[in-house]
């Protein structure tokens, strides 16, 4: 639930990064006044305010895996049971 | 293609650089939507974290640093005049002197018009603000030029501190040529402009409301 949670915390502050980084840019490509003051304070404020989230989303995965490592892999499908040997009955058959 | 030639651009550059990485890390997570894994946290910290601040850095300074120029003073339409007589390579206004003069000739508006103290700075952003919110209520509509909005004034009377930037009150010329108001001047009772007044004329003729404030 926690871990669901933080994932969609990460998304939003994705979302509210790219919507930060797109009126900052377009304010130095395109230096009007009220725009570089608008990029500059408001483009600025989603920024932070992305960021406060996603550290939040962080601590809260960490707080879910019981501050466990989190391992660098995917977690391992399952998969079908590897095919019995061949060389021969299992012991006990006759 | 993009050439770098002042710090200022460069960083601009910087700072699109970073805004570009930082919406491609988004992008990818969007799309791929990986695990948080501690691979995943650290690209995002950079596309979130780390990329964003430099941009916020870079930009601020750069923006800054734009604010100054004459550019930037010109972009609002009711200082088309003056700008265009500040650029005016004929003219021989003092806007128009000292735009050419080439040490501080792109700044020209600032250069004169900043507010001259230690928290100078801060106070010309500050009367900047001011300039852009009456901008939008009184003079967004008005014409090409600004016509028909309320006439353009200074808040406060202008400082011979800005002229005195550069010109010294206390150089053998300058005594002998101001001999009889030399100490007045350098007290402020009289300002370099009540003499030196050919600053604006083009823009003064034409500022909007010029001729309603004259039938005044």
């Amino acid at each position: 639930m926690k871990h669901q949670m933080a994932k969609n915390m990460v998304l939003f502050s994705v979302i509210g990064t790219i919507v930060a980084m797109i009126f900052m840019a377009s304010s130095i490509i395109f230096p009007h006044p009220l725009l570089l003051v608008l990029a500059m304070s408001i483009g600025q404020g989603i920024a932070i305010f992305a960021l406060v989230l996603y550290l939040l989303a962080v601590a809260l995965d960490l707080q879910s895996s019981g501050g466990s490592y989190v391992p660098f892999e995917e977690p391992p499908s399952i998969e079908a049971p590897p095919p019995a040997e061949a060389s021969g009955p299992p012991p006990g058959v006759a | 293609m993009l050439s770098i030639h002042t710090t200022e651009q460069l960083l601009k550059a910087i700072a699109l650089a970073c805004a570009v990485l930082s919406i491609l890390i988004g992008i990818w997570y969007i799309v791929r939507r990986p695990h948080l894994n501690r691979v995943t946290k650290s690209m995002l910290l950079l596309g979130l974290g780390a990329f964003p601040l430099i941009v916020s850095l870079t930009g601020n300074i750069a923006s800054f640093e734009y604010t100054l120029s004459r550019p930037f003073c010109g972009s609002c339409h009711v200082m088309g005049p003056y700008l265009r007589d500040a650029e005016d390579p004929k003219s021989n206004s003092l806007a128009a002197l000292h735009s050419r003069n080439h040490k501080f000739g792109e700044n020209s508006c600032y250069t004169c018009h900043a507010d001259y103290q230690m928290l100078g700075a801060i106070t010309t952003k500050q009367n900047g603000m001011k300039h852009l919110f009456k901008y939008i209520t009184e003079y967004a509509s008005t014409g090409p030029d600004g016509e028909g909005g309320p006439a353009i004034h200074l808040y406060k009377p202008f400082k011979s501190g800005a002229c005195m930037q550069c010109h010294s009150t206390t150089a053998k010329r300058y005594v002998e040529q101001h001999a009889d108001q030399v100490e007045q001047i350098r007290s402020g009772e009289i300002s370099c402009i009540d003499c030196h007044n050919d600053i604006h004329p083009l823009a003064l003729s034409r500022r909007p409301g010029a001729g309603k404030e004259a039938a005044k």
